[in-house]
């Protein structure tokens, strides 16, 4: 055809600058690649921080903040001998009665509502009367009180709340028959930190749990140590004056039926309970700070402007180049013109070779993205995020000793900071964009040039030198 | 075959107006040989874009058949020069990248031939120039007289009813002028195609049947030296 074979040997003729200006695009289309998949890299990093903390099908979460001024803890006095304290505490919440959640399940658009129990665990040593010293210091050598956080989960709905992110690492997860056995699946960096393996026990309240399972959440972990069942949780917590959490949960997670009913579930919940605080995925995202969020921040806003600043720059660098091509051929067109040729066959002919050029620039942009994103994912340091523990808690709890006896109070900030790395994704989407993009410059550049040979008027056009 | 009346044609050339034709009456016969002569920017050339449609007269009418070229569309111009009108040009304007053949198939692209008859013609007009052994070379491996050929072939594929030769032995040396000369002369005969030369030189003018001598945009028209 010769179409295709006038095509073929101009592009061959002008090899060098069809090679340019496709260069020039793909340096465009690779950055737009690399910044896309950069900042879809982000946002999965941010969500899957907020998955482990709130799970991946929970769309809501429903918490109630404690009154100000309230604390929960006990004070100890030093007896004859020394104490040994494990308690399993409800410090950061206020509890929710559990009715709640049926309430809340009962609402139209809600796909699942599950209650949860937020809790830490304490052991410190109370030391003897007789050990302390003058004005009632405790003694040097008395171990620090350590604190692990626990989850009482709701069996009948494992995939909401942080449990449901979590990934099986070894054993196995709760059974229904579990819901009253002291049995424990704990968090991979707590196995880790505490040496402990499936068939190992802990102590959870003074009560021996067997652990049965091992889970690993995604992007370096949540704020869960220990998960139990949630009617374990209720028997061993103690809570604000009482010292069994039965028919309370200080968490609820909320599975809307659909994406866009969530605003609309958010609000039920909150008329429902006027008290609560009621948070979506969304508005917790504006929540993460930390050098994650400066990244996202940084991607979407330096990022994209650079991205599209080179492509801009591109586009106009290949139509440039089109149409100084074009002024060259200037007699060629009006030869052909002199031929016979209509003009709309010269413009087909020019923006077939534009179009071919921009296809080549597709092509390296796309290869140009892909060693982008891999540089990125080699070079980029760890990411921290911090985000709120729980929407609207209270501050941890601390422990304080005060010569006679021993309280555990409120400690401001209660925040969960967790290490991410960065892994930017190429998808499918970007490489359709990366495709038109290209091509899309390469035809303004051919429209460009074709213009110019449109408006040619051939006896102008041979009266040019060659 | 032609009727040209009253034609004139100015252009702007900066703050200046330029006068390429100034009244210029003519009349073709079809199968005529016209030679055009004059020095360099006495309208020859002008004369010959408007009677090929790649310009238009700033007056007058130029008829052709019973059509007034100066008032056709771009579209209709267009198919009247794919149609009806071969060009030999003094610089051969041949396209760069193509081989011989495909410069003289280039010719035959607006007529929609197949491409199987397409390569046939134009592999036939090149054996009628005595090319055919060049047929895959590219312009720039070919001499300047080859490439003439190449042009004549070109013009003369599509069977045309009128070619128009600008200058065509203007950028040739002595021999290769005769050459070119005679091949165009001698196909003139075989074909009996309207042929309107321009030239600066009296010798070739004088071979054709009528010589027409521009001079600052007007055009006087006598015998030459063939008879009919």
């Amino acid at each position: 055809m010769f179409f295709l074979t006038y095509l073929r040997h101009e592009l061959r003729r002008r090899m060098r600058q069809a090679i340019l200006i496709a260069v020039g695009l793909a340096v465009g289309i690779g950055l737009v690649v690399t910044v896309i998949a950069a900042s879809a890299g982000v946002e999965n990093a941010q969500n899957s921080v907020l998955h482990a903390l709130y799970g991946i099908g929970t769309d809501i979460t429903v918490t109630q903040a404690p009154s100000p001024g309230s604390h929960t803890g006990g004070a100890f006095s030093p007896g004859s001998t020394t104490q040994q304290v494990d308690e399993l505490l409800n410090g950061q919440l206020s509890p929710l009665n559990a009715s709640a959640v049926a309430a809340i399940s009962r609402l139209r658009h809600v796909a699942a509502a599950a209650g949860g129990l937020a809790l830490t665990d304490t052991k410190l040593t109370i030391p003897s009367a007789g050990s302390l010293g003058p004005g009632g210091q405790p003694p040097t050598n008395l171990p620090a009180p350590t604190s692990f956080t626990v989850d009482g989960v709701d069996l009948a709905h494992l995939g909401l709340g942080p449990f449901g992110s979590g990934e099986l690492k070894a054993g196995r997860t709760f059974a229904a028959s579990d819901r009253i056995s002291n049995v424990a699946v704990v968090d991979s960096n707590y196995a880790m930190a505490n040496k402990v393996t499936v068939g190992s026990t802990i102590t959870i309240a003074q009560t021996r749990f067997t652990i049965i399972g091992i889970v690993q959440q995604p992007q370096g972990g949540g704020s869960t140590d220990v998960y139990i069942t949630l009617a374990r949780a209720q028997a061993l917590g103690m809570g604000l004056g009482v010292s069994n959490l039965r028919n309370q949960v200080n968490m609820i997670y909320v599975a809307a039926a659909s994406a866009s009913d969530v605003p609309t579930v958010q609000a039920e919940i909150a008329k429902l309970l006027p008290s609560a605080t009621v948070t979506t995925s969304s508005s917790l995202a504006s929540a993460v700070s930390g050098s994650l969020a400066s990244a996202a921040s940084l991607i979407s806003d330096f990022g994209r402007w650079l991205a599209i600043a080179v492509l801009m720059a591109a586009f106009a660098v290949a139509s440039l180049l089109t149409m100084a091509a074009v002024a060259r051929r200037v007699r060629e067109f009006g030869t052909l013109k002199a031929l016979g040729w209509r003009s709309r066959r010269i413009i087909a002919q020019v923006m077939a070779e534009s179009c071919v050029v921009g296809i080549v620039g597709a092509v390296l942009g796309i290869a140009l993205g892909f060693g982008g994103v891999a540089l990125v994912d080699a070079v980029a340091p760890p990411l921290s995020a911090t985000v709120a523990q729980n929407p609207g808690s209270a501050p941890a709890q601390d422990t304080l000793f005060n010569g006679s006896s021993v309280q555990h109070l409120q400690a401001p900030g209660s925040t969960s900071t967790v290490i991410v790395h960065l892994v930017a994704p190429i998808t499918a989407n970007a490489l359709v964009l990366a495709v038109t993009l290209a091509i899309a410059g390469a035809l303004i550049a051919g429209a460009f040039g074709s213009w110019r040979a449109a408006r040619l008027r051939p006896a102008e056009a041979l009266s040019q030198v060659a | 075959m032609y009727t040209l009346t009253s034609v004139t044609r100015t252009y702007q050339k900066g703050s200046h107006t330029v006068s390429a034709l100034q009244g210029v009456d003519l009349v073709i016969e079809d199968g005529e040989w016209l030679a055009v002569q004059g020095r360099t920017g006495s309208g020859k050339t002008t004369l010959l874009q408007i009677l090929g449609g790649l310009d238009r007269p700033s007056t007058g009418t130029v008829n052709f058949d019973g059509q007034d070229l100066a008032v056709l569309s771009e579209t209709r111009l267009t198919e009247f020069r794919a149609d009806f009108v071969g060009f030999v040009f003094q610089t051969f304007n041949l396209l760069p990248t193509l081989s011989a053949v495909e410069n003289v198939e280039a010719a035959l692209v607006p007529r929609r031939v197949s491409s199987a008859l397409r390569r046939a013609r134009a592999t036939q007009a090149l054996e009628v120039v005595g090319l055919s052994d060049r047929a895959q070379h590219l312009p720039s491996e070919l001499s300047g007289g080859q490439q003439q050929r190449v042009g004549i072939a070109r013009a003369l594929v599509k069977e045309p009813k009128v070619l128009l030769a600008d200058e065509p032995t203007g950028n040739l040396d002595g021999d290769t002028r005769d050459e070119i000369i005679a091949l165009l002369e001698r196909l003139w005969h075989a074909h009996r195609f309207t042929l309107v030369l321009v030239t600066h030189d009296p010798s070739l003018a004088g071979r054709a049947q009528h010589v027409g001598i521009m001079s600052d945009g007007k055009l006087a028209v006598g015998q030459g030296a063939r008879d009919r």
